[in-house]
Parts: structure tokens; C-alpha cells; sequence
């Protein structure tokens, strides 16, 4: 996939091309040309969205740093960013012989990422790398006024990022519209500027989902945007899920649904065999689909930022093969699972009443009842002889007899 | 009241009620009865071993010659691993018996508690456990049941005395089977018992319920081979069966109604689904023993999957997608 998101392939390579917050610029520049070294780290915070990791690489890039990042799919416990961060930093000089690179730079983005338990330690191996080396350390965060990040900032030159203004981002919105030759009207660009809050980022993949090749863009296209943005339904991601021909479109299209995952797994597995009837295709898929699952599980209560996997895996199950779409009736939720525990709830709680009853009288399990018991003494009584003796012993209402008897082996 | 003396399960009325009459497993029988003659002296006790061997029997029987027929409920807790929510019912209910049950039963100086199907607990749980067992210690024994015991922590382990239940032969099954059918003046051939003790895989239990459902069958005359067949048959997985078979050839959706539907109704887990698959696969005649070799490391895959999944359910998807698939490129190559 050779750069098919915008945000990516318009990513600003120098520091001049970095739109906005120029002081932020400034102090930066500064800093890592050695004019402020009282302090041996910095802090770059603000909004997602502004430049921060796109600033830092292409300060990277013009003053000859290889960077060597950290970020928050990464566990940081004290042993793993030991084991990245320090060797990086103390052999800073070998590179040196080579004119052309100055040395390493470290890059630990989201480190207001650095979760309690998972990354214990964390913070403080940061201020030891921090206080032993001489290698430049960069950090990036969303939000500073977290406790645990508190002694960071103490040893840090902290500089602020704001929100990108908005004439800023139509501008540099115009210029991709300009390189990707697609023609629009100057209101459109506007509204996908106000309605990205200052955030470049979001404020491209709009655009990018918006446009369609060889295709004006109208102010009318972009009304859906708020609507867009915030609750595209159930049925509308399913349906533009399928239908997507490329990654990118399932990207942008999770992007603007805020359907929950968890739904949206549930859904995926529901339709994805009237969307692939083809066997092969069919496999594939759901091998895609039951590891994004996989992922949805390690994530467990607190591993979100494996979250882009379950999404990537679910992009690639959309796109097996993109040519065999046809439209096709949607199963909507509420899901088959939870349909069909609905209906057959009944028959569950009697037959677990039953193998409980069972299993009391014969020092079994449930589990055991429903296997080697269950299927023999629903056979039992439907031969009356002898039954209700049996009945009167297991002590089954005769509901349960009833039940057991037309009870299908599993 | 004595026990199960009118119990119409064949499986109670003739379990043993003295260690005496525990079937094949003679060296555990002696050692434990060294420790009824000294009770005082008997360790927490762990039994493990292939279902239906008679680990639940066994611990039974040491409640019914320390206690006696008529007082064993009393000092007896009878608690199923698998059964019980979590550790914390576990722990509650050892704590309020072995509170009431103080007041200890003559000679001993303890009250029993039975913890059947242990493997089923979690790490956790079976570190919690290895706390309770400390705590009531003065108090309590326990016997231990599971199939694994290496799925057992080792602390655990090495406060118990291990008692490993060898699997049933042949020849002490059919011996068994056939002293209760005479016993309840049943007619049965030896071809139909023989065909019982193979279906049955070494559980006793199963082989003593498929032979009370056949005599139940066929009341006047002999038992025989065609009888037997046709219970095993009404008894056997017939609907994780129609799933296997949809899905190898090739209808997804419907042997994916089935999957669902055995869910619903049983309640099974994923992991206990894809155990029946695993058993009834080698079962289907029609495939070669390449394909199953095959469709047997895709169970594998997808039982791994299941334990790190979130939805065993659209795992269990998964899986039938991937046999749907198989069947059609192994039958294009042969």
C-alpha cells in the first residue's frame, strides 16, 4: 500500500512546511540546534491532530537525526524501554564517523499512553535514559496534566501546540485538492476545515473520504459530514463496509461511523457470508475476521491501542475480493447470537434445572449430566415403562419430562 | 436412610458402596485403607485419572466408612468444581461447613470435603484454593478429583497424597456389565455388551447408561447387538454431526444455524463444542485420513484462537468457513 492515505502522503518532510504554531516551531528549531541545553529533553503537548510527530520528523530529517521511536503500541514497562531506548542512546556516537548523520534521536510518542500496570515503571526508566545520556530526547503527548507524567516534566522544556487556525488548514486542504486535481467549491473546503476543530489530521481524511475522482466538490457533499462524523447507523457502515473497494475506503469509512466495535464484529460476522458466497473468498474472510476478534480479546480492559488491529484485520475482510460485490439483503441487529439465546432461553434454563437435579442425585457436573446422562434418560422416558418411578426419583416437574422427551440430541 | 438403595439410575444403584467393591483398581484400595484403620493420620487426598474410573466413587466410599451410611451427609461437603460460580463460592461454602461441622464425628477429627472436577479452575482460583486448604486444615480433609493432575498447581500437589485411576480394560467392563444385567434379570448378548464397552471408551458410567436405556428397550427377549446399536445411535452428537457434515460440504449457512442452535439449547462453550467436533470427526467415513489429519489442525488453530478470542461464537464461524473451504480443494485434488 503505497501511501493511499492523504494524511500520509502529504505529511509535510520539512520543518518550514509544517503548517501552523510557529512559536512552537521556533523553541523547537532552537532546541534541537543546541541553543537551549539546560534541558536535555522536550515536551511537545497539544491537541491530536497538529504536527507534533510530523514536526519532529522533519526536524529529524533536516538536521541529519536517525530516530528511533517509541510509541504507544509499544508496552513501556521499565525492561522494554530499557531495552530500546538505552542502547540507542549510549552508542549514540558510532554513527558518528559517518558525516552525514549527526547521531540518534530518541522519539516516545503518546507517552501520556504509558498505562498503570501494563507499563510499570515506565516513567521513571524515561527520567533515568533522561539524566544519563546526551542523546536528544523527544516526547509527545495529548494531554500534560496527567499525575504520572508530572516528574517528567519537571526535567523537560515543555512547549504547547494549539489547534491549527482555520484559514491555515483550507489553505493546505487546497493545495492537496490542487495535486490530486479534483475541483471543488472554496465553501466545501471551508466546511471541512470548521468541522475539524483545528485538527489538519481529521480535516485531510475527510477530505479525502469526501472526494471521488474526476468528481467536483460541492458544498452539498459535505453536509453529510457532520452527520458523518458523528452517527452514521448500523446498517449505513455494514452496507458502505461491503461495498468499499479499497482499504482506504474502509479506513475512512470507520473513521466517519462511530458504530461500537464490538456491534460492528458482531454485524461483519452476521452478513460477511451473503457478501462472499464463493467458499474460498468466504474462508479467507472469516480467517481475517476471527483475528481481528483475536485482537478484540487481547485488548481486554485496557490494551486499546491494540485497537487498529482489530480494525486492519476488519479491513481486510471487506476487501478479499472487491470485484464479487453484489448488493445483498442485510441481516440487522439485533445479532443471530443474540436472537437465537433469546429464543432458545427457555429450553436452556429447563435444561440446566434437569442436569442440575441429575447431577445432585449422581455426584456429577452439569457439564457431565449434559453428556453422558442427558441423552440416555431422555431415551429412558420416552419409553413409559418404568418412567415415572425414574421421574419421581430425579424429582422432574412435568415440564421438564416434556421437555426431555422432545429434547433433540445436540 | 442408606444410600440410593432405591436409586433407579443404574449407575447409583450399583456404585460401590465399600471400597471393597471398587472396581480394578486394587493398589489405591489397599493404600487407602491403611488410612481407615488410622484416619488420623489421612492426608488431603488428590485422585486423578480418565472419566468414569471411579475417582467420585472411591472419595465416596472413604465418606462412607470414615462417617457411616447413616451420618456422611453430615460431614461430608460435596462441591463440583465446575459447577460452582467462582473461587468465592468455593471459599464461602468450605468456611460455613467447616464451621458447623466442628463438632467433629467420633474418631475423626475432620469433616471431608470433596472438590470434584479441580482441572477446571483457573490458576487463581486453584491459588485461592491452596489458601483455603491451609486455613481449614484442623478441620477439614480434602480429596481432590480431576483428570489432570498436571493441570494442578504444584503447591497444591504437594500437600496431597496422589492417587493416579488407571484406565478400565476391556475384560473388568464386560465383567461389570455384565453382573448388573444379571443382577437386574436382563438377557443380553455377548456381541451387544461388547459393542457397549467400545462405544463406551473406557467410562464406565456411559457403558452403565447405554446398557439400562438398551434393557429398557427391549423388554421381553435378549438384549442384542441391533438393539445396542440403535441406542447409541438415538444417543450420539446427531446434531454436531449435521454441522460437521453440512459444513464439510460446503453449506456454511446451514451448519451454521446448527451451531448456533447447540448452543442455544445446551449451553455449551465454544471450547467444549470444538472437544465434540475433534471426537466426531475422526468418525466420518467418507473423508480420507489426510483430510481429517487436516481439519483436525484447523480445530487445533481455531481452538487456540478461541482462547484468546473475544466471541466464541463467530470463532466457531470462522472454523466452519475454513472446513467449507477445505473439503472443496482436497476434492479437486483427488
Amino acid at each position: 500500500m503505497k501511501n493511499d492515505l492523504w494524511v500520509e502522503k502529504y505529511r509535510p518532510t520539512t520543518i518550514k512546511e509544517v503548517i501552523g504554531n510557529e512559536e512552537a516551531k521556533i523553541l523547537f528549531t532552537e532546541w534541537i540546534e543546541n541553543k537551549r541545553p539546560t534541558k536535555k529533553a522536550v515536551l511537545l503537548y497539544g491537541p491530536p491532530g497538529v504536527g507534533k510527530t510530523t514536526l519532529v520528523n522533519a526536524a529529524a530529517k533536516e538536521y541529519n537525526f536517525r530516530i528511533i521511536e517509541m510509541n504507544a503500541s509499544d508496552t513501556r514497562s521499565e525492561k522494554a524501554v530499557n531495552r530500546i531506548a538505552a542502547p540507542a542512546t549510549s552508542f549514540a556516537g558510532l554513527d558518528k564517523f559517518s558525516s552525514e548523520i549527526k547521531g540518534n534521536m530518541l522519539f516516545l510518542d503518546e507517552v501520556d499512553g504509558i498505562a498503570g500496570n501494563e507499563d510499570r515503571g515506565g516513567v521513571n526508566a524515561i527520567i533515568k535514559i533522561i539524566e544519563n545520556t546526551r542523546t536528544p530526547i523527544i516526547m509527545a503527548a495529548n494531554d500534560p496534566d496527567l499525575e504520572k507524567l508530572r516528574p517528567l516534566k519537571k526535567i523537560c522544556l515543555v512547549i504547547k501546540f494549539q489547534q491549527t487556525r482555520i484559514p491555515l488548514i483550507i489553505m493546505a486542504l487546497k493545495k492537496i485538492c490542487e495535486q490530486e486535481q479534483i475541483t471543488y467549491e472554496f465553501e466545501a473546503l471551508e466546511k471541512i476545515a470548521l468541522n475539524s476543530q483545528g485538527d489538519v489530521r481529521s480535516a485531510i481524511n475527510d477530505l479525502q473520504s469526501l472526494s471521488e475522482e474526476g468528481k467536483s466538490l460541492t458544498l452539498q457533499d459535505t453536509l453529510a459530514l457532520g452527520l458523518r462524523n458523528r452517527n452514521i447507523s448500523m446498517d449505513e457502515t455494514v452496507r458502505g463496509y461491503f461495498a468499499a473497494k479499497t482499504i482506504t475506503e474502509v479506513t475512512s469509512l470507520f473513521y466517519a461511523s462511530d458504530v461500537e466495535y464490538d456491534d460492528l464484529l458482531m454485524a461483519i460476522s452476521d452478513n460477511v457470508a451473503r457478501r462472499y458466497t464463493d467458499p474460498g473468498e468466504l474462508a479467507k474472510a472469516y480467517d481475517y475476521l476471527s483475528q481481528a476478534d483475536v485482537f478484540r480479546g487481547r485488548i481486554g480492559t485496557e490494551n486499546w491501542h491494540l485497537i487498529k488491529y482489530v480494525y486492519n484485520n476488519l479491513a481486510q475482510v471487506a476487501t478479499v475480493n472487491s470485484e464479487s460485490h453484489k448488493p445483498f439483503e442485510l441481516i440487522t441487529p439485533p445479532p443471530i447470537r443474540v436472537i437465537t439465546l433469546f429464543w432458545t432461553k427457555a429450553k436452556r434454563t429447563m435444561l440446566n434445572s434437569i442436569c442440575t437435579k441429575i447431577g445432585n442425585q449422581c455426584h456429577i457436573s452439569k457439564y457431565e449430566a449434559k453428556m453422558i446422562y442427558v441423552p440416555y434418560i431422555r431415551l429412558m422416558l420416552q419409553q413409559k415403562k418404568k418412567a415415572d418411578t425414574l421421574i419421581a426419583w430425579l424429582k422432574l416437574t412435568p415440564e421438564e419430562v416434556t421437555g426431555l422427551t422432545s429434547l433433540k440430541m445436540f | 436412610m442408606s444410600v440410593n438403595e432405591e436409586a433407579l439410575m443404574w449407575v447409583e444403584k450399583y456404585r460401590p458402596k465399600s471400597l471393597n467393591d471398587v472396581v480394578d483398581q486394587h493398589n489405591i484400595v489397599e493404600s487407602l485403607k491403611a488410612f481407615m484403620r488410622n484416619p488420623k493420620i489421612m492426608p488431603h487426598l488428590m485422585f486423578a485419572g480418565i472419566p468414569g474410573t471411579g475417582k467420585t466413587t472411591t472419595a465416596l466410599c472413604i465418606a462412607y466408612e470414615l462417617f457411616g451410611m447413616n451420618n456422611w451427609r453430615n460431614f461430608t461437603l460435596e462441591l463440583n468444581a465446575s459447577d460452582e460460580r467462582g473461587i468465592d463460592t468455593v471459599r464461602e461454602r468450605v468456611k460455613d461447613f467447616s464451621r458447623y461441622s466442628r463438632g467433629a464425628f467420633g474418631d475423626i477429627p475432620f469433616a471431608l470435603i470433596i472438590l470434584d472436577e479441580c482441572d477446571q479452575m483457573t490458576g487463581p482460583a486453584q491459588t485461592a484454593l491452596r489458601r483455603i486448604m491451609e486455613t481449614s486444615s484442623r478441620t477439614s480433609r480434602f480429596i481432590l478429583i480431576c483428570n489432570q493432575s498436571s493441570k494442578i498447581i504444584e503447591p497444591i500437589q504437594s500437600r496431597c497424597a496422589i492417587f493416579r485411576f488407571t484406565y478400565l480394560n476391556k475384560a473388568v467392563m464386560t465383567k461389570h456389565l455384565e453382573e448388573i444385567a444379571k443382577k437386574e434379570k436382563t438377557n443380553i448378548s455377548t456381541e451387544a455388551i461388547g459393542r457397549i464397552v467400545d462405544y463406551s471408551e473406557g467410562d464406565l458410567r456411559h457403558a452403565i447408561n447405554a446398557l439400562q436405556t438398551a434393557a429398557a428397550y427391549k423388554e421381553d427377549g435378549v438384549v442384542d447387538e441391533k438393539v445396542v446399536s440403535q441406542i447409541i445411535g438415538e444417543a450420539s452428537p446427531k446434531q454436531v454431526q449435521l454441522m460437521l457434515n453440512k459444513a464439510i460440504n460446503g453449506d456454511f449457512i446451514e451448519s451454521r444455524r446448527v451451531m448456533y442452535d447447540i448452543i442455544g439449547t445446551y449451553g455449551f462453550t465454544g471450547t467444549e463444542i470444538i472437544r465434540q467436533m475433534q471426537k466426531e470427526l475422526f468418525k466420518i467415513s467418507y473423508i480420507t485420513p489426510e483430510q481429517k489429519a487436516e481439519l483436525s489442525n484447523i480445530l487445533g488453530e481455531y481452538d487456540y484462537r478461541l482462547t484468546q478470542g473475544a466471541n466464541s461464537d463467530l470463532q466457531l464461524s470462522a472454523l466452519l468457513a475454513q472446513f467449507a473451504k477445505v473439503r472443496i480443494t482436497l476434492g479437486e485434488n483427488s
